[in-house]
């Protein structure tokens, strides 16, 4: 079984922008004393909608907002080029799901690392009457735009990178050289070093070394230094690649070890050259099967582990051999393991157990554990139950805990996961299945270790070997590093308050990543601890110490220095939406295991109105009391929030293990792909054809609302993860047929093969697809949503800005919102 | 001599009383108890096989037998042990006097039952090897070749497993055909049956039955589940070849002031649960082959560090070896999981240093094993031995299993116990006496293992007081005894051997010429030997020395003609002559000096003296010693250091050892090569004779001994040396004759034994 012939590899996304803000034509009313955008976009204005309630009872009266004329986000066309100092000053970024390039001109990329806010509150007492959060998200390994230079690695020898000798910052250009340059004053606890006799330069007239624009730690945001032993406990460690498969009786007859296999089979290839690039593989059901592919054996050996509670690794060596002395056995293994377990009848599954067995294999180097599971976990240490069917049954009870059934049953999983982290283990857990498996337990595991779930439910062998096939594949091929420590420092004034996302943490400082990619974004939250100089700058750098897959260790320096303020406006305006609002889903998700949901939905709408109240409040006009006034760059804020509450995260009704695995999603999630998980893209495909070429190839995304649904179109609707593909009931047949090559979908199955067939209509719906896979380095797995369906009835669901059972529509969510606001105003 | 060896020939029994003292206090003042030496198997073509199953009298379950009284007419038979008159069976209805059954025939006191109908099926035997991996190379090389050859030699029929083990156990799974694959078990932890099944799938898609022993196919367990770890030797040639071929050094690194971690324990355990899941109750053997001690999980025997050396007797005697008891609690609880399942532990112990054969001795013993020691996989004790195991050929060892050995004798006779190969099944019966002598407080045994030669030392007790009644049964003046073994054949099927004999047996002072004829003195040699290995390891603070020496003694002045206080006018019977000798070289032997040999040896050594007939064991006991010269013939010679003459030949058999001692004229001449001359034929002949005769011997033995060839003066002559009699020391007053030898030592010489013994016996 291969990939069908139109599965697109996916390399670095695209960069076409769909949420740009908008501004309001209708209704808008100035803002006094408002200043122009420091980057120059979009006017000076505050969108306002004229809303009159009447004092008492009459509250359903929406009707005078026009719908059309509320805040949406726009689609932006053009390439902006963007430079990240200018003047020597911060520029502003651009929102980040809009096409840039960067010029690194002494910030960072803030593909790497953005902050909620572009200028800092001198204050806490500021940042608090503002009630926005003050957060960093950082991608260390973020891809970058294909016409951006790469990051330039600078070596400095024996001597290792300059550093500050008190707070150990690494220097960067934002450190001030002083005194003929004897002497540079770090930017981050302003202490003054004596300048180390090597790299000694003379300052220029205008204050900098002379030298400055050769050394690019000294004028770029983002650098890489070579290690130096001090910063090597061991020899850096080779790519080790551990595959370990689920061959219980439901994983076999479901197709989905066979699925696997293949996927290894054809990723391996993908794998990074060179004799560092080291494999093993084991598979398990109630026992373990480790395979020693040595070379001088024929065939490879089969060594059985039955002891579950207490497991060990059964050779020290041979179990994990360079790729390139045992690809033909392996290749052969995987061919053969579907029918040699063909008949198996072990129902169990020892999936923790075959983690610490894998574990233990790979201690002495550490690397990436691959694990793909089928079933419930029902054997050996780290066993889990059939938590789910309790939970609905207690539900009569009342739903009071039905959160702890979203957190880990136990410490077991949690154990396992910090001694795997210690040694350098990272767990990618791929969840092929049919039913309930646990995933608040399981992923605890890949989000200690700095891995992640991936979720494929219901399992189906024939449409999903692509997709595990493709999330194989850019898992071992994207950008990432391994063996990793990360801190983040900023200047006094500020602490770091927490860090969220993968990544295990055994000192307050610093966050242990035994891998690192491309996808991972961690977010660092902050907090006055002293008040920062109005007009100084506050910094920030972000050092990352990893192990390249090629063997080399390399610190990763990603630097942001940004203005500090005492004006609250300032905050308001040059916050970035899309930033805080990934900083609302993240908080929302740390919230769901452990509070009612409830209780989290209402915490998200509250962040909303506190910030817009405090906007209100403080920043605009007295004289428009009758308006729910925003501001320009968080006039989305609230559309946005309407959409985490109605999200699969959010919502009342779902299986269990969707929200978790939402959860274990929101925790590692780039700002990228934050919005549309909550915030899908809808577009149409019945009329792709009716297109020019030159358009861009991504139609303009549609308004999350069935008014724009026809029951003649075929709509998909995607978010990053799944794509659905809805059809409405008044088809053209022959349309159906062009995309689906059969006129009629009654009885096909929800999960969907989209194949090619010879038509223009099929060939650019594919062309869609495809381009949205590579723009979300993610196969989306389509499915079918069919009206009158229960599969439509989901699809509609996701239109956010209808009113729906489970919560209010568009309109009248800002309605609620407003009338929050004027309620505390009073 | 001779008639004891006829006995011996028809119905494989010596004993050292063939008239026995009949009272409780005469058995006790003539020393040597009344005891016998059985080999239950013993090979003789006459014993017939008779294809029906015994009639046993209804009382005591003792079987019809030519000492049964017979009344033709009533069709009635009177049970000589317990006196209780049965009817004949409908199928024994044309029984008369010139109609007999072979059972009743006078000739055939010894008669094999065989009733397919009773018996059941023919089972294969088992065969699970289980292969030491801790090795340098060049000793897995000989192993795997030694391995290659008996797999070859297997029973098409019988069944194989194989388990190697090192740091882990594994378990080779031959019936998987895909892959080679193997259960790996930490040798740290005791794997216990009930996780051999839970673990290896034998529930695999079927629910575990919740109560009630679970194991072999009878419970339930699929024959595929089984089939999986025991196949038909035919079936699984090929991969246990490929396995073999691939057998490697454990991987696990050692550093260089360790030694190997060897779970032997562990890997015995397993094995012993997975014959006990597989096939319970049905003949099976472990055949370990060990090349170092175990230093790992249950049943180690020595820390890995180097720096701390195998415990000696001397760290025995002085507790001062902290493994020792708990690995020989371990491995008494393997033995009795095995005999409870009727299995066999075989130890094929190689290495120059000690690898736990004293630890391993219970489990050994207990089943019925074969115990072979040897200083390497390559050397040909342990080569030949292997093969001899599975050759057929005159000589093939008739392994059979899973047996049960039973006992009636007449009333006033008592069991106390078997010093041998066998385990008491703890079935207490009036037979059973109070004193406890090896395997007792029963009358009947379960033999896992036996071949032709396994022999049992049986010790009896005699419960008739003295006093009147005693002389007022003139009827009855005999003791019968009957016994029982029920085996698996090696070829399969079950049969039971049944022998029955009667001894006369004398009371009070008249008798004592009666027991003088009656005593076989190569008997006593042998149950004194077993007696007093067995005291030695039993009874704390034993002396042997002390206690040999006062056996002989009462022995002496009890049966010895003279007049007291007069030593020399001491003589001794012929019937008695050679037993003061036997004696002085039993206090010598290896079963009794213990501190020339390690803690292993002595075990090993003792396991054969309790497994071996008489005449082996007195062999063991007092070498026996050939003299090839041109000047006569081969001829014995007296074990002393006098035998040795510069242009003598001596071939000496120690049953260990045998070694061809030249003297230094012959052997100069050999090293000059003159055999090879021509004229020289004769020369030739003399070098060639004890070589053939060692030969013979080495043939039919088993364990194969090891030979040794060596020249008087060299060093290997030590091995000569050190078994005569040193009658010719460095301090004698009499110096050797020209081409003799002196033995450097300060043992005193049988003449001051002698001399000693008189002295004492007369007093």
């Amino acid at each position: 079984m291969g990939a069908p012939a139109n599965a697109p590899s996916f390399g670095p996304p695209g960069w076409q922008g769909q949420a740009r803000p908008r501004v309001m034509s209708a209704g808008m009313q100035p803002m006094p004393g408002m200043l122009p955008n420091a980057h120059g976009q979009g006017m000076p204005s505050t969108p306002a909608i004229p809303y009159s309630p009447h004092a008492g009872a009459q509250v359903s009266t929406p009707s005078k907002i026009d719908p059309n004329q509320i805040p949406r986000p726009i689609a932006e066309t053009s390439v902006i080029i963007f430079e990240t100092r200018q003047g020597g000053q911060a520029a502003v970024p651009p929102a980040a799901s809009s096409e840039f390039i960067v010029k690194d001109t002494g910030n960072c990329n803030p593909r790497l690392m953005r902050c909620t806010l572009n200028q800092i509150p001198c204050t806490g007492d500021i940042l608090t009457t503002s009630a926005m959060p003050l957060a960093l998200m950082v991608q260390p390994f973020a891809l970058p735009h294909p016409s951006e230079e790469p990051i330039q690695l600078v070596d400095f020898g024996e001597m290792g990178p300059v550093r500050c000798s008190r707070c150990k910052a690494y220097i960067n250009p934002f450190m001030r050289f002083i005194d003929q340059g004897k002497h540079f004053i770090c930017n981050l606890c302003g202490f003054s070093n004596d300048t180390p006799r090597e790299y000694l330069c003379n300052l220029g007239p205008d204050g900098r070394r002379r030298d400055a624009d050769e050394r690019p730690e000294l004028c770029r945001g983002t650098v890489e230094f070579i290690a130096t032993k001090e910063f090597l406990v061991r020899d850096p460690m080779p790519a080790v690649y551990f595959f370990l498969i689920d061959v219980s009786m439901n994983a076999i007859q479901t197709g989905a070890t066979a699925a696997a296999c293949s996927a290894i089979s054809q990723a391996i290839s993908d794998l990074p050259e060179g004799p560092r690039t080291m494999v093993g593989i084991a598979t398990f059901d109630s026992a373990i099967h480790f395979y020693s592919l040595k070379r001088d054996q024929q065939q490879p050996l089969m060594l059985i582990v039955p002891d579950i509670q207490d497991v060990y690794t059964p050779l020290q060596t041979d179990l994990i051999l360079p790729i390139s002395e045992c690809r033909e056995n392996l290749e052969q293994l995987l061919e053969s393991i579907p029918n040699m377990f063909e008949t198996n009848r072990v129902g169990d599954s020892a999936f923790g157990a075959a983690m610490k067995a894998s574990f233990l294999a790979m201690k002495s180097t550490g690397g990436k554990l691959l694990v793909f599971q089928s079933v419930l976990p029902s054997a050996g240490i780290g066993s889990l139950s059939t938590r789910e069917a309790e939970g609905r049954s207690n539900i009569s009870t009342g739903d009071k805990e039905a959160h702890k059934l979203l957190q880990p049953v136990d410490k077991t999983l949690k154990t396992m996961a910090l001694e795997f982290a210690e040694y350098q283990v990272c767990v990618d857990v791929f969840l092929t299945t049919q039913s309930y498996v646990d995933i608040s337990s399981i992923s605890v595991v890949p989000s200690t270790t700095g891995g992640r779930v991936y979720y494929y439910y219901p399992f189906s062998a024939l449409s999903d070997p692509a997709k595990l096939f493709n999330d194989l594949r850019w898992n071992i091929s994207r950008p990432q590093g391994f063996e990793s420590v990360m801190r983040v420092r900023c200047s006094q004034g500020l602490q770091v308050q927490d860090y969220t996302g993968n990544f295990c943490r055994r000192v307050p400082t610093d966050i242990d990543l035994p891998a690192i990619d491309s996808d991972k974004t961690i977010m660092v939250t902050f907090k006055h601890d002293d008040k920062l100089q109005e007009n100084s700058e506050c910094a920030f750098q972000c050092a990352l110490l990893y192990t390249t897959v090629y063997g080399q260790r390399r610190i990763r320096v990603i630097n942001l220095s940004l203005p500090c303020t005492n004006v609250l406006s300032n905050l308001f305006r040059y916050a970035d939406l899309e930033t805080q609002f990934t900083y609302v889903v993240k908080q929302a998700a740390n919230a769901i295991p452990s509070t009612p949901l409830s209780q989290v939905r209402d915490q998200v709408t509250n962040t909303c109105i506190n910030i817009l109240q405090s906007y209100r409040k403080h920043c605009a006009s007295v004289s428009s009391s009758g308006q729910l006034i925003l501001p320009e760059a968080l006039k989305l804020l609230p559309l946005y929030t309407l959409a985490l509450i109605k999200s699969v995260g959010l919502r009342t009704e779902g299986r269990l293990d969707d929200r978790s695995y939402w959860v274990s999603i929101a925790s590692s999630i780039s700002v990228l792909l934050a919005i549309p998980l909550v915030f899908p893209r809808m577009i149409a495909l019945h009329d792709l054809t009716s297109r020019s070429d030159d358009d861009s190839l991504i139609p303009t995304p549609l308004t999350l609302n069935s008014e724009n649904t026809l029951d003649s179109g075929i709509y998909l609707l995607e978010n990053g993860e799944d794509g659905f593909v809805y059809v409405g009931n008044a088809v053209n047949p022959a349309t159906l047929e062009q995309i689906f090559g059969v006129s009629s979908l009654a009885g096909a199955p929800n999960l969907l093969v989209l194949e090619q067939y010879d038509n223009e209509l099929s060939r650019k719906v594919n062309d869609v697809v495809n381009e949205i896979r590579r723009q979300r380095c993610s196969y989306l797995r389509l499915r079918l949503c069919k009206h009158g369906d229960p599969s439509g009835d989901f699809f509609r669901s996701l239109l956010v800005e209808d009113k729906a059972p489970g919560g209010l529509s568009y309109v009248e969510f800002l309605v609620h919102v407003h009338r929050q606001i004027q309620s505390k105003m009073t | 001599m001779a008639e004891f060896l006829e006995l011996e020939a028809q119905d494989g029994i010596r004993m050292p009383w063939n008239v026995i003292p009949g009272t409780k206090q005469d058995a006790a003042n003539c020393v040597v108890p009344v005891s016998a030496i059985y080999t239950p198997l013993k090979p003789n073509p006459v014993i017939p096989v008779l294809p029906y199953g015994p009639l046993r009298c209804r009382m005591c379950r003792s079987i019809l037998n030519p000492f049964c009284v017979v009344d033709y007419v009533a069709k009635i038979w009177v049970c000589p042990f317990c006196f209780q008159r049965n009817h004949f069976p409908q199928h024994y209805s044309s029984i008369s006097e010139s109609n007999l059954p072979a059972e009743l025939f006078p000739q055939y006191t010894t008669v094999e039952f065989m009733s397919t109908t009773e018996t059941g099926p023919v089972v294969p035997p088992v065969f699970l090897f289980v292969v030491d991996t801790c090795m340098i190379e060049e000793e897995i090389g000989y192993l795997k070749s030694a391995l290659a050859q008996a797999i070859e030699l297997l029973p098409d029929q019988s069944l194989v497993g194989f388990i190697t083990f090192g740091t882990y156990v594994q378990v080779h799974e031959l019936g998987f055909g895909l892959l080679p694959k193997s259960y790996v078990f930490k040798g740290m932890k005791e794997v216990t049956k009930d996780q051999i099944l839970e673990q290896m799938c034998f529930f695999a898609g079927k629910t575990k039955p919740t109560t009630g022993v679970i194991a072999g196919s009878r419970d339930g367990l699929s024959a595929e589940s089984i089939a999986r770890f025991l196949l038909p030797a035919s079936d699984c040639e090929f991969v246990l070849n490929s396995i073999i071929e691939e057998l490697q050094k454990d991987p696990w690194p050692v550093s260089a002031d360790q030694r190997a971690s060897r779970c032997t324990g562990t890997a015995l355990s397993v094995a012993a649960s997975l014959l006990g899941v597989c096939v319970p109750g049905s003949g099976a053997r472990i055949m370990a082959f060990i090349g170092g001690p175990s230093t790992e999980g249950p049943g180690s025997i020595v820390s890995k560090a180097l720096s701390e050396p195998i415990r000696s007797h001397k760290d025995l005697d002085k507790g001062s070896a902290p493994l020792y008891n708990k690995a020989v609690k371990f491995y008494e609880e393997i033995s009795k999981q095995l005999v409870h399942q009727g299995h066999v532990l075989d130890l094929f112990a190689c290495a120059l240093d000690q690898v736990g054969v004293a630890e391993m001795k219970v489990a050994v013993e207990r089943t019925g094993g074969i115990v072979v020691l040897a200083e390497s996989f390559g050397h040909s004790v342990f080569k030949e031995s292997l093969q001899r195991i599975f050759q057929s050929s005159d000589n093939d060892l008739g392994l059979s299993f899973n047996g049960i050995f039973e006992i009636n004798c007449s009333k006033d006779v008592k069991i106390q116990g078997i010093i041998g190969p066998c385990t008491s099944l703890e079935k207490k019966s009036p037979l059973s006496s109070d004193t406890v002598v090896g395997q007792g407080s029963t009358s009947a045994w379960k033999m896992c293992g036996l071949d032709r030669k396994t022999s049992i030392c049986l010790v009896f007790d005699i419960a008739k007081k003295d006093g009147p009644d005693a002389i007022n049964q003139p009827t009855s003046n005999q003791f019968y005894f009957q016994f029982l073994t029920y085996y698996q054949h090696h070829e399969g099927q079950m049969r039971l051997r049944a022998t029955t004999i009667s001894r006369r047996w004398v009371a009070g002072s008249g008798g004592v010429q009666d027991l003088i004829d009656g005593f076989d003195q190569e008997a006593a040699a042998a149950v004194m030997a077993r007696l007093v290995s067995f005291k030695m390891e039993a009874e704390a603070d034993f002396d042997p020395i002390r206690w040999l020496d006062r056996a002989l003694i009462s022995l002496c002045s009890k049966f010895g003609d003279y007049q007291k206080e007069t030593p020399s006018s001491f003589s001794l019977s012929p019937r008695l002559s050679l037993f003061p000798q036997f004696m002085f070289n039993l206090r010598r032997s290896q079963f009794v000096q213990v501190f020339n040999n390690s803690p292993d040896e002595t075990a090993y050594f003792r396991m054969m003296l309790n497994r071996e007939d008489v005449t082996n064991a007195v062999v063991m006991i007092q070498p026996s010693l050939i003299s090839y010269s041109f000047q006569s013939g081969p001829e014995p010679v007296l074990l002393d250091v006098t035998a040795i003459a510069a242009d003598r030949i001596l071939l000496l058999d120690s049953y260990f050892t045998i070694v061809i001692f030249h003297g230094i004229t012959i052997a100069q001449w050999r090293k000059a090569g003159y055999q090879d001359h021509e004229g020289h034929e004769a020369f030739a002949q003399l070098l060639q004779a004890p070589q053939e005769e060692a030969d013979s011997i080495i043939k039919e033995r088993f364990p194969v001994p090891r030979l040794v060839v060596c020249d008087q003066y060299g060093s290997q002559a030590r091995f000569l040396l050190a078994k005569l009699n040193p009658s010719v020391t460095y301090n004698s007053d009499n110096p050797a004759p020209p081409g003799g030898d002196v033995i450097f030592t300060d043992d005193v010489s049988f003449q001051v034994f002698m001399d000693h013994l008189q002295r004492l016996a007369v007093q």
